[in-house]
């Protein structure tokens, strides 16, 4: 086999290319079309959230966390919200609690429809990918009903949520929800079952479960891999544990089993909402929270499930209206560490069918 | 019938040529451009979307701002590139696209159709010549995901030759043939009509070779956007990058016209003339082509191999053996 | 090999469901009443009491004001830079007079970044656009969305809600 010597080429996939979803640049090396080794580098997109937030008051961190991870902003804000609620020790209003949860769970719906259709379109099919972003629409025109923007919401404040529904956002939610149930198995039909598809992501980009937990990985990708890890379970915070629903798991931790779950959460998160709907209590949507919030001095860590794995805040205080230092535990930048060991031995085709699965958003890979 | 072979050359016949192919030309390239538009509609209806809808009324202009765009454009050639190899790699990719198109018969009375007794063979070798200009192209540009994009074409386009050329054989057996316009008006006296029929498993095989001929969706890895940029022409622009675009698809319509005359019975039909039966037919083939790329996925450069000397190639092979062992019993 | 065809029918099948794009120069987007657009400034009810250009959290808001005669202070610039303006809502939350607004109008592309500086007058004058009054304004907006809707129904392309 090794009779032919070949010269081995640096190929510099990005910053600038169609399939690192941002500004991710990836150096690899490849012999022939077969990778031989792969250096992520990152930190083009970065903005020093973290720096910039040690100056601000905690109400004004809520718009910058908007923008880690871009495409599931109700949840950032819910991370940042929760740790400081938790650290203030405050009781959140029980319509304010639904509220938070029916938003959180059309994100992470409206996040695993940009996942999809992102990731078939890396794998060269199209549609799919305006499918997901027609009811991908529906839901940001459900949070520009309800606060007034399409993608950084600013939605949460510490204590509740700033804006109550609007009259008839409710019952819109209940007749989105309905209707995507039943979208949800063309999906399986059009890519689920499609040969082609299946031949591309089947066995690819394998995570073993030891490998999943020595990289710290979380979410899908650690669901994946057959690990039943999910922090709404797990480590219940709101009130997630009043709902039924279930934790999709896999068991090969290939791309695949990826693409399987974030389907299956997107069936499960519409459970969660359709449920939510039906018991929304009156009442007042933000606690009795001081104007100006002191988190008293003290080491804080709240970790929730984000969209791609365990989204935490640390938060240092000394007592201030600002957080000495604020530490975000961004799961994309976590899980984007394993890449290196997968991609070495494949093909450049691969590469873009593993980069895609192991979704990582650059707003938080960079922050 | 008057015959372009039979007739001895004088200046008027030469100047009749001459206008002929002028007139294909001209023909083949405003196909081509409402074929560009048509493609945009079918996908653009597909996903929920209206199409183009702003040049002209109903966009139908869409195509022709595109090319003339695209003329007037400044015509780059990289600094470290191979400037020779550069520039004429796209009229290589071209030139046999439009040289194809002599040998399809459009219409009963076969005006502009070179009668060729090896006319299918022509078509096959002709249109093999193109990936000379891909792999020129992806090598000249001296860029690395241009030079992966070419060399997978080439790896691509010639396993796919084989199967191709064996798809059609069961065709050329039945009709006892090269000629397409023997084969046409065979198949209107066969028993069994149209060979679509008899050589089902031929056709089949024939769309799928024709899809990969095409690097078209789901065969489309030499040109892989979201892996290679744009693959071998990612250095082209301007003009030079039209020239790629229209062999691409003045490819897709001589393919399709190649499988209409193969398989669909040419131009023939009842009532309608026969250049309408065949624009018919063609643009069905043409429309399947679409709704493929609509909704298929790419296959990877391995498996896509492995399918065609796997499958593709026994199956074709089998598939002439069936033809003959049916002829002989039949 | 089937699942090949079950997606070749999902394709199908779109073809003929209502398209959701919209024509967007000629038909507007239906923002909601809480869009978080431009904002509009009413000097009239500016206190000069500085909340939000204290809140805003990337500093783009800068004004100043002087003390009438009688004691009452008074709004003399007020600038927004809508460079680094993220549309946040905060310093209309905190607005104890809502002298300033957010208007459902977001388009600021410009040529020049000069531009995205904006003063009181501007600010002011925002919601209407290039017409002179709000009743000028709405009038075109219908008259607009009609043409539109005609011109859709004769090319049988439904004119697109915001679904």
């Amino acid at each position: 086999m090794c009779a032919l010597r070949s010269e081995e080429m640096i190929l510099n996939v990005g910053p600038q290319h169609p399939s690192t979803h941002g500004v991710f640049r990836l150096v690899v090396t490849i012999d022939g079309e077969q990778i031989v080794d792969a250096d992520p580098v990152v930190g083009y997109l970065h903005r020093g959230t973290e720096k910039l937030a040690e100056d601000l008051q905690y109400v004004q961190i809520i718009p910058y966390t908007d923008r880690l991870d871009y495409v599931a902003s109700m949840l950032n804000n819910y991370a940042l919200c929760h740790t400081v609620e938790y650290a203030l020790d405050l009781e959140v209003p029980a319509r304010a609690e639904y509220l938070r949860i029916i938003v959180m769970e059309l994100q992470r719906v409206a996040s695993h429809l940009l996942f999809l259709g992102t990731y078939l379109l890396d794998l060269g099919a199209m549609s799919p990918f305006l499918y997901a972003f027609q009811e991908r629409e529906q839901i940001i025109m459900l949070f520009n009903e309800i606060c007034g923007a399409r993608l950084t919401y600013n939605y949460m404040r510490v204590g509740g949520v700033q804006w109550d529904a609007p009259p008839g956002w409710i019952e819109k939610v209940r007749d989105f929800t309905a209707q995507m149930q039943k979208k949800v198995p063309m999906y399986h039909q059009l890519v689920t079952g499609n040969e082609i598809f299946l031949n591309r992501v089947r066995g690819i980009g394998v995570i073993s479960q030891e490998d999943g937990i020595a990289y710290a990985m979380s979410g899908i990708n650690l669901r994946s891999t057959g690990f039943n890890w999910d922090l709404r379970k797990n480590r219940p915070y709101s009130i997630y544990d009043q709902f039924e629903w279930a934790v999709p798991v896999g068991k090969n931790g290939d791309c695949f089993d990826r693409y399987f779950i974030h389907l299956q959460e997107i069936e499960q998160s519409l459970n969660i909402v359709a449920q939510a709907v039906e018991r929304v209590p009156d009442g007042p949507i933000i606690g009795k929270v001081p104007k100006l919030v002191r988190v008293p001095a003290g080491e804080y860590y709240r970790g929730i499930e984000g969209a791609r794995g365990e989204l935490g805040v640390y938060l240092v205080s000394d007592g201030k209206d600002k957080p000495y230092r604020l530490k975000l535990r961004r799961p994309s930048f976590v899980n984007l560490q394993i890449l290196r060991k997968l991609l070495i031995g494949q093909s450049m085709a691969n590469l873009i069918a593993i980069l895609g699965a192991v979704d990582i958003v650059l707003g938080e890979v960079d922050a | 019938m008057f015959s372009w072979q039979a007739t001895p050359l004088r200046p008027l016949t030469l100047l009749g040529m001459l206008i002929g192919v002028v007139v294909v030309l001209a023909l083949v390239l405003g196909i081509v451009t409402y074929l560009i538009y048509f493609e945009r509609k079918v996908i653009g209806w597909m996903q929920g979307r209206i199409g183009p809808n702003r040049v002209g009324p109903l966009g139908l202009l869409q195509s022709v701002a595109d090319v003339l765009k695209l003329l007037i454009k400044e015509d780059i050639i990289p600094a470290n590139a191979d400037r020779a190899l550069f520039l004429l790699a796209p009229v290589i990719a071209f030139v046999p696209s439009f040289m194809v198109l002599a040998v399809i018969p459009y219409t009963a009375s076969h005006i502009f159709t070179a009668n060729l007794n090896v006319g299918l063979l022509y078509y096959i070798a002709l249109s093999s010549l193109t990936i000379l200009g891909i792999v020129m192209a992806g090598w000249a540009s001296n860029n690395k995901y241009s030079l992966l994009g070419g060399m997978r074409s080439a790896a691509q386009m010639i396993s796919y030759e084989i199967p191709l050329g064996l798809s059609v054989l069961g065709v050329v057996m039945l009709a006892g043939s090269l000629n397409l316009v023997t084969i046409v008006q065979h198949q209107a006296t066969d028993r069994f009509g149209w060979y679509i029929i008899p050589q089902i498993i031929g056709f089949v095989v024939f769309m799928i070779a024709a899809l990969a001929e095409l690097n078209r969706t789901p065969f489309d890895l030499p040109e892989a956007e979201s892996e290679l940029v744009a693959g071998y022409f990612t250095e082209y622009s301007g003009f030079r990058f039209a020239f790629f675009m229209l062999s691409e698809y003045v490819y897709v319509f001589a393919i399709s016209a190649l499988a209409t005359t193969l398989f669909l019975g040419g131009w023939a039909g009842p009532f309608l003339p026969s250049w309408l039966w065949f624009a018919i037919k063609t643009s069905a083939i043409i429309f399947f082509l679409f709704w493929v790329r609509a909704t298929m996925p790419r296959m990877r450069g391995d498996q896509l191999m492995s399918f065609a000397w796997k499958v593709l190639i026994p199956v074709a092979l089998f598939n002439v053996v069936l033809t003959g062992a049916l002829s002989l019993i039949g | 090999m089937f699942g090949i065809f079950k997606g070749l029918g999902v394709t199908f099948g779109q073809m003929t469901k209502k398209k959701v794009t919209l024509q967007y120069p000629d038909v507007r987007i239906n923002m909601p009443e809480r869009y978080r657009g431009i904002h509009q400034f009413i000097p009239e009810l500016c206190i000069v009491c500085n909340q939000c250009a204290r809140i805003c959290p990337t500093d783009c808001i800068s004004l100043s004001g002087t003390r009438n005669e009688d004691k009452k202070l008074r709004i003399d610039t007020y600038d927004i830079n809508f460079e680094i303006c993220i549309l946040c809502d905060l310093c209309v939350e905190v607005c104890p007079t809502e002298a300033i607004l957010m208007t459902p109008r977001f388009e600021l592309a410009s040529y020049t970044r000069d531009e995205l500086y904006k003063d009181m007058e501007w600010l002011y004058g925002n919601h209407l656009g290039e017409f002179g009054s709000h009743e000028q304004a709405m009038a075109a907006q219908a008259a607009r969305e009609a043409e539109h809707a005609a011109a859709a129904a004769a090319n049988g392309v439904e004119p697109g809600g915001d679904s």
